[in-house]
This record gives structure tokens, sequence and C-alpha cells, in this order.
């Protein structure tokens, strides 16, 4: 095992796989709804596709109390100072996921004049896993969060044990 | 007919145009121009006839301002159009509000205020609305080039 | 953030940015007595993305996907919109079946961003059952327009002079299915929501708006109708296809909130004999105007042409030189207006009759912000 920058001090060693086993599946993510991406992070905590199989349900509107902020939508001027001070209200451990295009690169709004958006999330913000999509369908967002708890984890997925590299 | 009673309500104020518009071609169905000076005035006779503010925004042709304004009735169907020119000055365009007839005029006159800097005398309360409060550039004007790093 | 006034015994406090009753990025500034609100002020713009001046520096064609994104939810009727003010320009006329498909999917449409209303209104108030009723009820509807339009929020399928894909069977059938199995969930929606007793004790009797108040703000659509005023435009200005069906426009009749949720609720089942009445008068046909012309190069000249979408009246204004790129759009949108009466309607009310006003009114926050 290589050590790498911002690893932990203390080496729990088999507990701190049983905590990331449980952070992974007991994620909650932060109501954070910017734009129509919004309304897909919605259809996925339905019935249909439902994320609160995968633990992932319980949207809690207080960055306090949440370890997942779900980035969805166009982060403009105006609003990216408010998005850093809710990443920073978070307590640690926590994961940031950009949900479509525009919380990438700006989508379809990235322009050479463009003078009102931010075009990524991650010029403000780390982020953990982007999702593409103008809106992505809810199954991607859901394979978001299954990625994202291969890199918590850092094991595939149906336990088979395997090291997942990044 | 209240593009009739309209017309009459219009014609004591002395503006500048007041005629029929070309529903199909351009959706209107009278068309006036006055002077902005003329607007609180338009604005009180619109209201008087039951008509409300169904939008007010602003278009730069460069040497002058054009504000448009657009009104329309809940009761029969007369789409108004008013085109108030507006010279371009160094200090700033300036222009009368008519948020004291149309309180809705209030966010429209402050959204174009923000993005192209003219100003609206008598207006309670004009501050940006769309940009954040310390920008200091109009981005709908025609001359606001672009910025660099945005790519 | 919590100041406490100094002459009165006022203090401020701010809901949003980000909230999850807001409806999106909204901010309300909020001086309170104690548990009554004495002056709400919205401060938006957390969502401006530049839509006017991005069609300034864009062709007609390439400014369409930009309509999906203003209102996501109602996406098809500012395709319509923009559309049939371009159309006007060119002096194109869609062939009646496309007008017919363009009425069938901005109707399905509607009902699509009532039904994620309900949901999200009631989640506001407390309830978590109802939005799940409507997001499956949701689910099937995007199946259906999925299929054609390739979508399920962000649509951009109508072109110039038509639409790009016809219906097919499975999709005729589906939608009768689906009209049949919407109106049986009305009876549940009824018994859960409109017979609810916590429901009508907390939006009987609150926020009531008035007609002069409806003038002077210019207010349209559900928000309108609820205080007794039929302004709807497909009735009123009828575009598209419109004019052959027959149907009704709900209004309430004190003005409150509970007025604007039935009138919702009520919408959606005339727009479900709209698609009916479509479906069964559907012409045959081309579906897209011929000698649609590669550039696009509109007359010079304004055009000014209003659609009815889910929220009120969307007016597309287009200045137009000649050019391939417009001179100026400007978005007239419903939610504008619709907002702006709030600092009025709010005063004198608690925190969570606040909410439950700002629900009723049906924002959008990007629409707003453009």
């Amino acid at each position: 095992m290589e050590a790498k920058t911002g690893d932990p001090l203390i080496r729990l060693g088999l507990l701190e796989e049983a905590l990331n086993l449980a952070r992974a599946n007991s994620l909650w993510p932060l109501t954070f709804g910017l734009a129509c991406c919004a309304i897909e992070m919605m259809a996925a905590g339905m019935a249909r596709f439902d994320l609160d199989r995968f633990g992932a349900g319980v949207f809690r509107p207080s960055p306090r109390q949440a370890d997942l902020m779900l980035v969805a939508g166009t982060i403009s001027k105006k609003m990216a100072p408010a998005v850093v001070r809710l990443y920073e209200q978070m307590p640690a451990p926590k994961w940031v996921i950009a949900i479509g295009n525009c919380a990438i690169s700006g989508g379809p709004f990235n322009y050479a004049n463009q003078y009102a958006i931010v075009p990524g999330a991650d010029l403000i913000i780390p982020v953990d896993v982007y999702i593409p999509g103008c809106p992505p369908r809810p199954e991607a967002i859901i394979e978001a969060i299954l990625m994202l708890e291969e890199k918590i984890t850092k094991r595939g997925r149906l336990r088979k044990f395997r090291d997942v590299k990044g | 007919m209240l593009k009739d009673k309209l017309k009459t309500a219009l014609a004591s104020l002395n503006l500048a145009q007041v005629s029929d518009g070309d529903y199909a071609k351009t959706g209107y169905h009278l068309e006036v121009t006055a002077g902005p000076g003329q607007m609180p005035a338009v604005a009180q006779a619109m209201l008087d006839q039951g008509c409300f503010l169904e939008s007010l925004t602003a278009v730069d042709l460069r040497e002058s301002f054009t504000l448009v304004y657009h009104f329309a009735s809940f009761d029969e169907l007369c789409r108004t159009v008013v085109h108030a020119s507006l010279t371009k000055e160094a200090k700033g365009a300036q222009a009368p509000t008519i948020s004291q007839v149309y309180p809705g005029a209030d966010w429209y006159e402050r959204e174009v205020y923000d993005l192209f800097g003219i100003k609206f005398a008598g207006h309670p309360n004009l501050k940006r609305l769309l940009l954040p409060e310390d920008a200091d550039f109009h981005p709908l004007l025609k001359d606001f080039g672009a910025e660099p790093g945005n790519d | 953030m919590i100041e406490l006034g100094i002459e009165e015994k006022t203090y401020t406090l701010n809901l949003g940015p980000q909230h999850p009753s807001t409806h999106g990025v909204l901010r309300v500034v909020l001086e309170m007595d104690g548990e009554y609100i004495t002056k709400a002020e919205p401060v938006i713009g957390y969502g401006h993305r530049g839509h006017e001046h991005m069609a300034e520096n864009r062709n007609y064609q390439q400014f369409l996907p930009n309509m999906g994104r203003v209102d996501y939810l109602h996406a098809l009727a500012y395709n319509q919109g923009y559309c049939m003010a371009v159309e006007k320009l060119l002096g194109l006329t869609v062939p009646e079946r496309g007008e017919f498909i363009r009425v069938i999917l901005s109707e399905l449409n509607r009902i699509s961003s009532h039904l994620v209303w309900i949901g999200a209104y009631l989640l506001d108030l407390g309830a978590f059952t109802p939005i799940l009723y409507a997001f499956d009820d949701r689910e099937n509807l995007l199946d259906l327009l999925d299929r054609i339009t390739g979508s399920r929020l962000t649509y951009c399928f109508y072109r110039f002079g038509g639409v790009p894909r016809d219906l097919d069977e499975e999709f005729i059938t589906g939608t009768r299915a689906f009209i049949k199995r919407l109106r049986s969930r009305f009876r549940d929606y009824e018994s859960l929501v409109t017979k609810n007793v916590i429901f009508i004790n907390r939006t009987r009797g609150v926020g009531l708006i008035t007609r002069d108040q409806a003038v002077r703000y210019g207010l349209t659509g559900p928000t309108l109708r609820g205080s007794g005023i039929a302004y709807d435009i497909r009735k009123s200005e009828p575009y598209s296809a419109y004019p052959a069906f027959d149907f009704q426009i709900p209004i309430g009749d004190k003005g409150d909130v509970f007025d604007r949720y039935l009138v919702r609720i009520l919408e959606m089942e005339q727009s479900l004999r709209i698609i009916e009445q479509a479906l069964n008068q559907l012409p045959n046909g081309p579906i897209m105007a011929d000698k649609v012309p590669k550039r696009l190069k509109p007359a010079a000249g304004e055009v000014y042409q209003a659609v009815e979408s889910a929220r009120g009246e969307f007016g597309c204004y287009i200045v137009s030189q000649g050019d391939l790129k417009p001179y100026r759009i400007k978005l007239r949108v419903p939610s504008f207006g619709n907002l702006s009466i709030l600092p009025e309607v709010a005063v004198d009310t608690l925190v969570a009759d606040l909410v439950a006003i700002l629900g009723s009114v049906d924002v959008v926050i990007p629409e707003i912000d453009r």
C-alpha cells in the first residue's frame, strides 16, 4: 500500500474497512438542486428508481447532517459563494457528485461571451464523481452512487473483494 | 371594442403614433409610439381601461435605446405595444418609472437597469436584480465585450 | 443569519438560497416580528445563466435547445412559443398533423408539470405520500414522451415548420391507456389530498389575491385563475390546433391557496380531454412544412407570440434585423410577474403560510432568472 496525501494518520485496519462500508451504504445526500437536473435527482429518489435501496435516500436539507453533496445544475457566479460555504459546512468525510453537464463544465451555457456562470463545479469544490448528461437519466445517478460506493470502499460491487484502483 | 376605447383614451395624450398593428405578422393589435416622459400617463390610461402590463424590456439600437412595453387585457383580446425611444447620454440614460401605476413594473425596471444600465427616475428600489450586486457591467449592451478565460 | 433590529423588535431571517421549499435557488429575506412576517423580499438571480445574451450570440436553430432549459418542467410550451414566433417571421405554416402532434405532446407535458408541482408542493407542506404517487404517474407519462421525443425533461423536439418525428401506434395506445389510468388516480388524489382536513386547514383562507392585485402585477396562469379570472391564452387567443377542441378553463372563487391547487387538478383533467379529442381527430398528412430554408434569415421586424404554459403566459418577443442571429429576444416568463406579488401577499403571515403561498404560485427559478 502506498501512502497518499490526505490519508488518515491512524490506520485502523479492518475497522476502517467496516467504517467505509457503513459510510458507503448510508450516504446522506444534501438537497441541493440548482436547475433542471434537480428534477431528475428527485425522480431518482422516488418510487421507480428508488435511491433508498442503496441507503442514499435520506435527503437532508441541512449541510451539517449530510455527507454527500449532489451538485445538480448550473452554478451561477452569484451562487458560487453559497456553494463553497455549504461545502465547508459539511462535516468530513464528505463527497461531491457533479450531476449534469453544467456541473461538469458549464454544459450548454459555456460559450465565449458567457458572463454569468462558473463553468464547472470542480473549479470551486473538489468533485468525486461526474455524471454527464443534460439531464442525465435517474439510472445514471444511481450508477454514480454505486461508483462512489466503490471509491469509498475501494472494493468492487457484489463483495467480490477485488481491489479497485483510484 | 377595447381597441377603440384605448385609441380614444390615448388620443388625448398627444402621442407620436397610435395605429393598428398587423396582427398576423407581429401579434399586436395596437402599436403606440410615445416619449419616455409620457409613459406614466400612458400607463395610467391603460390601467384605467383594465389592461395589465405583460412585459417591459429594452432594445439596444447602438445609437439609442428603445423601451418596449407590452399591455394586454384579461377580458378582451387586444395586445398593445408601446415603443419609447431613449437617447443614450454620457451619464447614463434615464426614463421615468411606471411602478407607481403598475407595481409589477418594479421588477421589470430593475431588470432593465441590470441588463442595460437604464435608470428609472422615481423607482423605489433601483438595485440590480439578476446579476450579483457588485457587478460593474451591463451584459445586454451591444458593446459588452467577451470575457477571456470562460471558454 | 439573525440580527436584532435596534429601533423595532423585528429580526431578519434569511430563507434560502439553498432550502428544500423554495423550488430552486430563491432567497427570501424576511423581517420577522416574532412568528409573523412584516416584510418579505425575494432576492433572485442565483440561477441567471444569460439566456437572452446567448440568443444574440447564436443563430435561430442554435438557440432552440435553450428553450427547453428556461422552464424545464413545461419545456414543450417554450419550444412552441419560440417556434411559432420564428415561423411568424419566416411566414411558415405548420401542417395540420404537425399542429395536432404539438398540442398532444404539449398537453402531456403540462400534466407532467402539474404532477411535479403537486408532489413538490405537498412535500413542502410536510406530506410525503402524494409525491410518490405523483412521480409514479409522471414516470408512466415520461415513458410515452420519451418514445417520441427522446428526452425526459428538457425537450427540444419542435422544429421550425413542424415536428421531426411522427407518432406511432404504440404511442397512441399507450396514451389512451395512460388517460384511463390517470383518471382513476384522480380519485386517489382527491381522498389523499383534496379532502384532507390538515391540507384544507393549511390552505383555505391563506394567501388571498384580489383581481386588482392581479391586474397591477400582471399575473397569469393558475395563480390568476384561482382568483376567478378566466384568462387562458388557449381560449382567449387560440393558437395552433386548440380551436378544434372543446375544453373548459377551471377557475376558483376565493383566490386563496386552496383554489389555486384545485385549479391545477382540474386543469389536468381538461388536458386529458384535449388529448383524447386530439387523438380521435388526428388528421393524416405531413408533419413538417415543406421548403423550410436551411439558413434561416427571417424578415426584419419584431414579433410577440404568447402561449399558455403550465405556469401562465409565456411570451416570446423577437426583434430581427434580417440576420442569421436574432437582434434581441426577450422571454416574458409567467413566474417573474407571479413571484413579484409575494412581498404584498406575505405580510402578516406565518412562515409556514409563506411556504404554502410560495408553493401555490408555482415558480420555477431558472425561468425567472433566465
